[in-house]
């Protein structure tokens, strides 16, 4: 008897998931508790215990790892929540932080914003100058030594830096992932000064080519580190002292775990932890459900995450956007690409029809929901068209008000375009799905897909309602949601599935062929660093796996792209087999014919991820079956839904999802309610229940106007 | 200057009045169109659906084209844009890329509708390609332009179009930069519209003759390859669309979009007083050689909801430093987009339609076949770009709430400075050419309510990025000594223009010495030039360290910071000139800021300690310029206010009075604003006009009191880092335009001593129009 738990900290809420190897699926939900997240971690867990009948310690004695997700380190870099840190540079190039390769003035901001110049600023800075020191050294592209490092010079600089306060110093020298002999020393002079102080070099953080995104990528890490290091500290002594005695695990941007007391050193990898849950979620439900492909969509109030699962491996990413600065972060592919439920429909100058990128965020929120909100969101379009019960959210324990929604409506939307507010509404709808479907279709082309060959997962408040018009904008034939336990908490569900994973990388760029000698090199350094790594996890797995990478360009073109590479002893064969695998993975993304093979091949970054497979695999409870597939002992009533601007209001079934058993078949339109959620099955759509209580939508005829 | 061309009027393409245009067509051409019935029926749902599906359309030809050049201007710097416009080439969406194109791209689809129509036709699954820059596309040879026309049901419905600045089309210099060209064919040959692709196959004789005038062919051959896939994509892409929609519905909203922004620009322009506002601006040398200087100038007329810029009086064409006609129409949009359309979408070919062009042939920014364009984009177009900025600048000055979208001019040029040689770090050694991207990185000009964006880069190229030092390192044999921001260099002003940055190389992997070919200006005069009394930005600057220590100080463990500890002979550059570049030598760009806001003794002098603590300004220039007094990081508020007594006292003793003030005070309650110093009074039945910060009326709109000073460049601040007299023989001074009663400046500038005197309130909006 053995629990997995996932704790996932939002900004909002606190959702876990516990599984017990046996069938048993429990998740709980408990608001978050800044600046102390740690006490909603203790609270949600507390009503776990009590679901299960048991004391804290008792449950926690049990567990066998808790899976840990947390927004507080983005969250902090974000709102700029940090603590001031030191940076050491190689003399000549501090400012690249400061010019930040001109991109910094619009990396990460929308369509809109980006037309904008005027409206634009880079005002983000990570450090003041006077925290951004040079010192005398240099190296060349090939690692030579051009400048030997001026130590005394050096030491002023430490000096200079502790003298003002600073505690945590990150260190990001040029080509200091070619030699990182400096850096390395540097970290001695300032052990050498204070032992205590926090360090981080680039060489070990991020040692990857281009200098920008490397230095911002080492800063960024100082600058949370320590809190992170604080935090964890803290909520391990607590649930320690709870009789928690397996591991307490971190989740990373890569969709893999590590142990607590790694995570702080490259801190920066866990930044994206609560993004990537739904899409390891995803990959585990797939895998019951036999999905190899899938786009994931988690849409929340104020949020619209899409990830993708290709051939049962989620899409990977190399960098991210960060407070408009490139990160280098092993990375799930996660694209933010609306604002959720709460996007506002407007009219702009010319008055036409717009929705979002600005947000009714929490506060005030949606019209409907009475807290002085007067923008129409998509929402208040909901609960015009009957998609959204009147009687509120919760069953009914968070009101919504009807006519304030349809007043917002009104007054910005309807009147000024001389339609009816139940037209209004509906154009909101279907303007919202077909421009969900122009930004999905832009994440899965991009990733090299066809979205036509995928199945789509619906999960979040906010995503069920609209998920069959956007997954039919972009060709998906096949829906997914889930309504089970974890429905609300599926982030969470996908941290207790996660394995622990790690990468190591090394950029070292060089031109194909090259000597395999050289890569064989490369690989047993970054498989040995790998392996070091997974045995201080403190874990046992049934398997570890490593699979070795390189990510390689087309000389004369800017786009890398990774290519897996064999195991065991390399040859002038697998070299070029790892150079074909780019080649065919190149011209998937591009297109054939994209890449100039003429202009020759480099390879730049070698890369080692490791997983280690935790002997469980958490997998959703099947739900008792139907005695036929007429749902009707599942419906609650029924009422005027418009889905269609077109078709107007019908009169649609209502079910209650609790009641809806296997077998189940929900002919459209048809309404399903769930306390965290409102499922739309449109017109010319099935909705089937399955074995695990996931309602699966899929077309019955030919497409009707969404 | 050579002899005119005969014959060569035929490729000078002009914007068309499209109804025109569509009776000009050859019968046998069936072009789709819809009346405006069906514009007016579209719902709005429909309109919305498929106006963002047609920019997710062209955004994904943009991603297309980006992965697949191999350009580094592409990949690094975005430079290139791509667009989709209706049947007759009216932009219907446009990148946000080089928006200078956006003036080009129709031009070369009216002209292919004028003249490939009948002969060789125009057939679904052709594709054309053009860099001449007087049919239009691109704005000088380098921009290469690869469109195709998208058909439906046998109709012409649209175009799509791909246009990429390539490294090298051939000519005499590098880069297709020649210094001394005396004209067009010396540089790259411009090439009139050629089918490249018919019945879409990429025509192998056409695409090897254009392949083959190349330094670098296979960068060139990649980038037609990466435009020809971008408007694949485009193709499919729109097809699909009108599957799911319907042409006519399609074609409704591209016509509407064009309409809805051609209403919204009209509205904002009526929203604003008619008047006129002129600007000046120039190009110090024109070719290798030359020592002159070379002016455009414009007048903008506002009337009602429509625009008029007005070019008489630029000088001659000459030289190296022309564009043509598509060029001069870049630079309008370079300066129209952001600033009077900030909030509007680009359907670039509606706006357009609100604005005429008046322009003498045969003129720097409207030059003549055969003369040399090949810097257009870069010199004159910008510099036009630059000077309606200021023209726009001031028109929206007027108004507080428009006035968000003012701003001083921001970096003027584009440093350009190309070198090639050979690689010799690998054990095959390699040939190598590259044009110095850093210099992307300039400053941006001050706006009323902020400082410019420092480092914020070219204002002409919104998306433009510079590579990072490694990557530079790693494909080419330099190393690069700094790389970094220059204090100082953004102009002062009560808001301070955006800091430019400088770069120093010096060859590393190579024993050879390596070509260096230089084009560029902006060292003797100003061009980015400040507002409001707001200081111009640094002068840019290149030197040469030939007897350089370099090599021994990096042996003996030091990194040089400053030229004076690499050389003792420092060589300015000139702004055109064919040079080189040997191991052991030094070789510095400094490049442009923006222009400040105000009076810079009117800056909060916490901002002034803020910017000394950032290193954005010297503590010379805080206490020089700013009149500020810091004392270990803390502004020492009496000794401030005692210095900028003393500076604006020093102001009254250097100063001529151009008139009395009137020793009168205006109620500042009830006036209008004209600008950030000045103010409209009433005055019985007339107007006046009076300073906004001492309330002094200073004349009657006709007349005003002002104070002026003339004296070396440097006065402006330690950013002047050029010697004029290094590169023209005309005398360049620091100008300032001050109120003759409380000293505040008005106008500060770095121009020619016959530089037209500024208008500064004898233009009243009575009295404009």
């Amino acid at each position: 008897m053995a629990y997995v738990i996932g704790v996932d900290v939002g900004g909002t809420f606190t959702d876990a998931v516990l599984d017990d190897d046996a069938g048993t699926v429990l998740a709980a939900k408990s608001p978050s508790t800044p600046p102390d997240y740690s006490r909603g971690v203790l609270d949600v867990l507390g009503l776990l215990a009590e679901q299960l009948g048991k004391s804290l310690p008792e449950m926690l004695a049990e567990t066998h790892h808790i899976a840990h997700g947390t927004t507080s380190s983005l969250n902090a870099l974000v709102m700029g929540n940090v603590p001031p840190v030191g940076f050491l540079t190689t003399k000549g190039h501090r400012d690249s932080i400061f010019i930040m390769n001109v991109e910094g003035r619009y990396l990460g901001r929308s369509p809109h914003e980006l037309q904008n110049v005027l409206g634009q600023a880079k005002d983000h800075t990570l450090l003041p100058k006077r925290h951004a020191l040079e010192v005398t050294e240099r190296m060349d592209r090939d690692g030579n030594v051009v400048v030997r490092l001026d130590e005394d010079e050096a030491r002023a600089a430490i000096r200079a830096l502790l003298d003002d306060g600073v505690r945590a110093i990150a260190v990001s020298l040029l080509w200091s992932f070619r030699n990182p002999a400096h850096e390395h020393r540097l970290r001695e002079l300032v052990a050498e000064a204070d032992p205590d102080v926090f360090v981080a070099l680039s060489s070990e953080v991020s040692p990857r080519i281009r200098e920008f995104a490397r230095n911002a990528t080492t800063i960024m890490s100082t600058q949370i580190g320590p809190g992170l290091r604080d935090y964890l500290t803290t909520l391990e002594d607590t649930l320690r002292e709870n009789r928690l005695s397996g591991p307490l695990l971190v989740m990373q941007s890569n969709g893999g775990a590590v142990a607590a007391k790694e995570a702080p050193a490259t801190a920066i990898s866990t930044v994206g932890s609560v993004l990537t849950g739904g899409v390891v979620g995803s990959v585990a439900l797939g895998r019951q459900l036999g999905h190899r492909n899938i786009i994931s969509t988690d849409v929340g109030g104020t949020t619209f995450l899409a990830g993708l699962v290709v051939d049962g491996e989620p899409v990977r990413d190399t960098t991210t956007v960060i407070n408009h600065h490139p990160i280098n972060v092993p990375t799930l592919r996660v694209d933010a690409i609306g604002s959720g439920g709460g996007a506002i429909a407007w009219l702009d100058a010319g008055g036409n029809l717009r929705i979002g990128p600005r947000s009714a965020q929490a506060v005030p929120g949606p019209a409907c929901y009475g807290n002085g909100g007067t923008e129409p969101t998509n929402t208040d379009a909901n609960l015009v068209l009957g998609i959204l019960p009147e009687r509120g959210l919760l069953g009914g324990r968070k009101p919504l008000s009807l006519e304030l929604a349809r007043q917002a409506i009104e007054t910005q939307i309807a009147k000024p375009l001389g339609l009816s507010v139940e037209e209004a509404a509906a154009a909101i709808y279907t303007v919202q799905n077909a421009q969900t479907g122009d930004l999905l279709r832009k994440t899965v082309v991009e990733a090299g897909h066809d979205p036509r060959g995928f199945v789509l997962y619906a999960f979040g408040g906010a995503g069920p309602a609209h998920c069959a018009g956007y997954a039919a904008e972009v060709g998906v034939g096949e829906v997914v949601v889930p309504l089970g336990p974890v429905a609300s908490a599926f982030s969470a569900y996908g941290l207790a599935s996660s394995d622990i994973a790690l990468a190591a990388e090394l950029s070292d760029p060089t031109t194909v062929p090259f000597d395999p000698a050289r890569a064989e090199q490369n690989f047993a350094v970054l498989e040995k660093q790998v392996r070091e790594g997974l045995d201080r996890q403190g874990v046992k797995f049934d398997t570890v796996e490593l699979h070795r990478e390189i990510d390689m360009r087309y000389t004369m073109q800017l786009a890398e792209v990774t290519a897996p590479v064999v195991s065991g002893p390399l040859d002038a064969a697998a070299i070029e087999e790892a150079a074909t695998a780019f080649e065919e993975r190149y011209a998937a993304l591009y297109g054939k014919d994209a890449g100039f093979r003429e202009a020759g091949i480099q390879a730049i970054t070698f890369r080692v991820r490791g997983i280690g497979i935790l002997p469980f695999s958490p997998e959703l409870p099947t739900i008792p079956a139907a005695d036929s597939p007429d749902p009707a002992e599942a419906r609650a009533g029924h009422r005027p839904v418009c889905l269609d601007a077109a078709a107007g209001y019908a009169d649609t079934p209502v079910y209650d999802y609790r009641k809806l058993r296997a077998g189940h078949e929900l002919a459209g339109p048809a309404i399903v309610e769930v306390p965290t959620t409102t499922v739309v099955v449109p017109g010319g759509t099935t909705g089937t229940v399955d074995s695990l209580g996931n309602l699966i939508i899929r077309r019955t005829s030919a497409r009707s106007a969404s | 200057m050579s002899m005119p061309i005969f014959g060569s009027e035929t490729f000078a393409s002009r914007p068309v009045d499209p109804e025109e245009l569509r009776r000009s067509l050859p019968s046998t051409m069936d072009v789709h169109s819809v009346s405006q019935e069906q514009v007016d029926a579209l719902d709005p749902l429909t309109y919305e659906v498929v106006r963002h599906r047609l920019w997710s359309v062209t955004d994904e030809m943009g991603e297309a084209l980006k992965r697949m050049s191999g350009s580094p201007i592409v990949t690094d710097a975005n430079d290139f844009d791509f667009a989709i416009s209706d049947e007759l080439g009216q932009e219907v969406q446009v990148g946000l890329y080089n928006t200078m194109l956006v003036g080009a791209v129709d031009l070369a689809i009216y002209w292919t509708l004028r003249n490939r129509a009948a002969n060789p036709g125009i057939a679904e699954g052709d594709m054309f390609l053009t860099n001449d820059p007087w049919v239009g596309g691109g704005l000088h040879q380098n921009d290469v332009m690869v469109y195709q026309p998208v058909f439906h049901d046998g109709k012409l419905f649209a175009w799509t179009s791909a246009i990429c600045h390539e490294p090298d089309l051939g000519g005499v210099g590098l880069g297709s930069f020649s210094p001394a060209a005396e004209d067009v064919f010396s540089e790259s040959l411009p090439t009139p519209p050629v089918k490249v692709v018919r019945d879409f196959e990429l025509q192998r004789d056409v695409a090897d003759v254009w392949v083959r005038r190349s330094r670098v062919p296979m960068l060139v051959a990649l980038d037609l390859r990466a435009k020809v896939g971008a408007n694949n994509v485009g193709r499919e892409r729109l097809h699909a669309l009108i599957e799911q929609y319907g042409a006519d519905t399609v074609k409704a909203v591209m016509k509407r979009m064009m309409a809805d922004a051609e209403t919204r620009l009209r509205d904002k322009l009526t929203s604003l007083p008619d008047g006129s506002w002129s600007a000046t601006g120039y190009q110090d040398q024109s070719h290798e050689g030359d020592r002159g200087l070379h002016k455009i100038t414009v007048t903008t007329t506002k009337t009602g909801d429509h625009l008029t810029f007005d070019f008489t009086g630029t000088d001659p064409q000459s030289g190296v430093v022309n564009c043509t006609y598509a060029g001069m129409r870049g630079g309008v949009m370079l300066a129209l987009l952001p600033i009077l359309a900030g909030d509007i979408p680009w359907s670039a070919g509606g706006l357009m339609r609100c604005f005429d062009l008046i322009t003498e042939e045969g003129t720097l920014n409207n030059a003549t076949y055969p003369a040399a364009v090949g810097r257009g984009p870069i010199g004159p177009a910008w510099l036009t770009g630059n000077l309606v900025a200021e023209c726009l600048s001031q028109m929206l000055d007027r108004d507080l709430e428009l006035g968000k979208n003012v701003q001083a001019t921001c970096c003027g040029t584009w440093d350009t400075a190309v070198i090639a040689g050979l690689d010799e770090r690998a054990e095959q050694p390699a040939p190598f050419l590259n044009i110095i991207m850093e210099p992307m990185s300039g400053g941006y000009g001050a706006r009323p309510h902020a400082d410019g964006i420092d480092t914020g880069g070219l204002f002409c190229i919104p998306m433009g990025r510079i590579p990072d030092v490694e990557m530079t390192e790693f494909l080419y044999p330099v190393l690069a000594l700094w790389r970094r921001e220059v204090p100082d260099s953004g102009g002062p002003g009560r808001h301070r223009g955006g800091v430019g940055a400088s770069i120093a190389i010096t060859p590393h992997g190579t024993s050879i010495p390596m070509g260096l070919v230089l084009a560029s200006n902006g060292k003797a005069v100003s061009q980015n030039g400040g507002l409001a009394g707001g200081h111009p930005g640094n002068t840019g600057l290149d030197v040469l360290a030939r007897q350089s220590r370099v090599s021994e100080l990096l042996a003996s463990g030091r990194m040089p910071s400053e030229l004076s500890e690499i050389s003792d002979s420092l060589e300015p550059a000139q702004n055109y000139a064919s040079s080189y570049l040997a191991p052991g030598e030094v070789f510095v760009m400094t490049w442009q800021g923006g222009g400040g806001y105000g009076d810079p003794l009117t800056r909060d002098p916490r901002a002034v300690a803020r910017d000394l603590r950032e290193q954005k300004i010297t503590a010379d220039a805080a206490r020089s310029v700013y009149g500020v007094v810091v004392e270990s990081g803390t502004v020492d508020e009496a000794a401030t206010a005692g210095e900028r007594e003393r500076q604006r006292s020093a102001r009254r003793e250097r100063s001529s009075l151009l008139g009395a003030p009137s020793g009168r005070k205006a109620d500042l309650a009830a006036v209008k604003r004209l600008d950030d110093n000045l103010v409209e009074v009433a005055v019985g039945d007339g107007a006046a006009v009076a300073c906004r910060h001492c309330a002094e009326v200073l004349g009657d709109g006709e007349d005003v009191a002002l104070a002026v000073y003339e004296g070396p460049a440097t006065d402006a601040g330690p950013q002047i880092i050029a010697n004029a007299a290094d590169y023209v023989d005309a005398p360049v001074v620091f100008r300032q335009y001050c109120c003759p009663s409380c000293w505040t400046a008005f106008y500060s500038a770095v121009v020619p001593a016959g530089h037209p005197a500024p208008p500064l309130g004898r233009q009243t909006p009575a009295r404009a129009a």
